[in-house]
């Protein structure tokens, strides 16, 4: 085999592996966006707010519990998907 | 020697590759090659339609339905068959009443099947259902053209297919993950213009609340100005009437309005940031007709300005929960709005703001 073929499958070999390094990045990148829902509760009285994991059948504006600062409703103020990295 | 092999081989692969040229033989196995991607993308959007029916099943058994095999097949193959366009006198007329009666029928259906469940969770249902029901038309028409693109070996229609592919399984992809949302009643990315009006009402004096058409009518009085907030009603899964409402209203009123602004979540192009606030004039409103033209029109008649805001995302950001960034930008927005009123709207006047979207999960 010529040097120069060598060198042509050398390239050849390269690009192959770009092409499955790039595969898998995107791979990668696609399976790590996680999204998780949280709420964002607010007291009605003393407007202390408490984040956290969304509930089923909660909805904004449900008031839900008692504000552990001063015992007051709270109401669910917001309801968000962040992102997760996995 | 060595040498020679190599060369010997090169020479025939050539020869090869000169043959499938001019005899036309590599476009066949092109077909082949596509024919399979394609079968094996087909293959991902059954098991997801495979899923997600299962999904929904189990959801409609925890609703106290125990066959949901019945609804789930009466209601995935159901169509609407467009009215004639050919003859545009009336069409808005047509569609709308089609519209109507498709959402009536879907809404009746399942309240035969579930009749003891209340207004919000058939909601639920009846969306989870239609978005099953949209995966389900995916595939079949995808299947349609792939068979036949393979019988007819149409390298045309294959080629499109086999292009449009990641396209398509994106948008699959968003309804499975829609899906989560619609079930469990979680506030969407289109929701943004519910959000906003709720928010607006929750700052301002509310006189009086009415439902009609399924939307909400909030009347309060802001810095002296009266201010009707428009939005479906909430916080079931339900877009409203907005367009015929405000029609309504403002006939009621005799046209003495003095603004009509919308806020809707718009599709943002690729390369814009997602969350950004924009400002214009027109209807922000994204229906197939009926609704937009409604507003349209009323405004032209009474010659109402009609100005629009609108948060950018992207399809995934507007059929998902709510990304915490479309949340925040509630609050730019209401200012906006707050903003284009001392502008633009003197004190005594009447102006109407419309949130415009699903308001699932955001009550009023």
């Amino acid at each position: 085999m010529s040097s120069l073929e060598a060198i042509a499958a050398a390239l050849f070999l390269l690009v192959i592996l770009y092409f499955i390094y790039d595969y898998y990045l995107k791979k990668k990148r696609e399976e790590s966006t996680k999204y998780v829902t949280r709420e964002l509760l607010m007291c009605l009285n003393c407007n202390y707010r408490v984040e956290q994991d969304f509930e089923p059948g909660d909805f904004i504006g449900l008031v839900k519990g008692k504000c552990p600062n001063c015992g007051g409703l709270m109401k669910i103020k917001a309801i968000f998907s962040v992102e997760t990295s996995t | 020697m060595f040498s020679a092999d190599a060369s010997l081989l090169i020479q025939i692969v050539w020869l090869i590759l000169l043959l499938l040229m001019f005899t036309g033989l590599y476009q066949r196995i092109q077909i082949k090659l596509w024919i399979l991607v394609i079968k094996s993308k087909l293959n991902v959007i059954k098991s997801v339609l495979e899923e997600d029916k299962n999904r929904v099943k189990n959801m409609l058994r925890n609703m106290g339905l125990s066959t949901p095999e019945e609804l789930v097949s009466r209601l995935l193959d159901f169509f609407i068959i467009e009215p004639v366009s050919i003859e545009p006198t009336d069409i808005i007329k047509r569609m709308d009443h089609l519209l109507r009666v498709t959402e009536s029928t879907f809404k009746q259906v399942v309240g035969r099947y579930l009749p003891s469940l209340g207004k919000h969770e058939r909601s639920l249902a009846e969306s989870s259902l239609s978005i099953v029901a949209a995966i389900g038309l995916i595939y079949r028409v995808l299947r349609h053209y792939a068979i036949q693109s393979e019988k007819e070996e149409n390298y045309i229609l294959l080629m499109q297919l086999m292009y449009l592919m990641p396209q398509i399984l994106r948008v699959v992809k968003t309804y499975h993950e829609a899906l989560d949302s619609f079930m469990y009643g979680k506030p969407i990315g289109d929701g943004v213009g519910p959000l906003v009006a709720y928010t607006l009402s929750e700052k301002c004096n509310i006189t009086s609340r009415r439902v009609v058409d399924d939307t909400s009518v909030l009347e309060a009085v802001y810095e002296n100005r009266r201010l009707i907030i428009v939005k479906a009603e909430g916080p079931g899964s339900n877009v409203g009437h907005p367009g015929a409402v405000i029609s309504r209203i403002v006939e009621e009123l005799g046209g003495r309005v003095d603004m009509i602004l919308t806020v809707d979540a718009a599709l943002k192009l690729e390369g814009e940031e997602s969350g950004l606030v924009t400002e214009g004039v027109g209807a922000a409103i994204g229906d197939p007709g009926p609704e937009k033209i409604a507003i349209e029109r009323v405004a032209a008649k009474y010659n109402i300005p009609l100005r629009a805001l609108v948060v950018k995302m992207d399809i995934r950001e507007a059929l998902t929960t709510m990304r915490k960034k479309i949340y925040d930008s509630v609050g730019v927005v209401v200012e906006n709005i707050e903003r284009i009123i001392k502008e633009n709207v003197p004190e005594g006047s009447t102006l109407i703001v419309a949130g415009i979207g699903n308001t699932m999960g955001i009550p009023g």
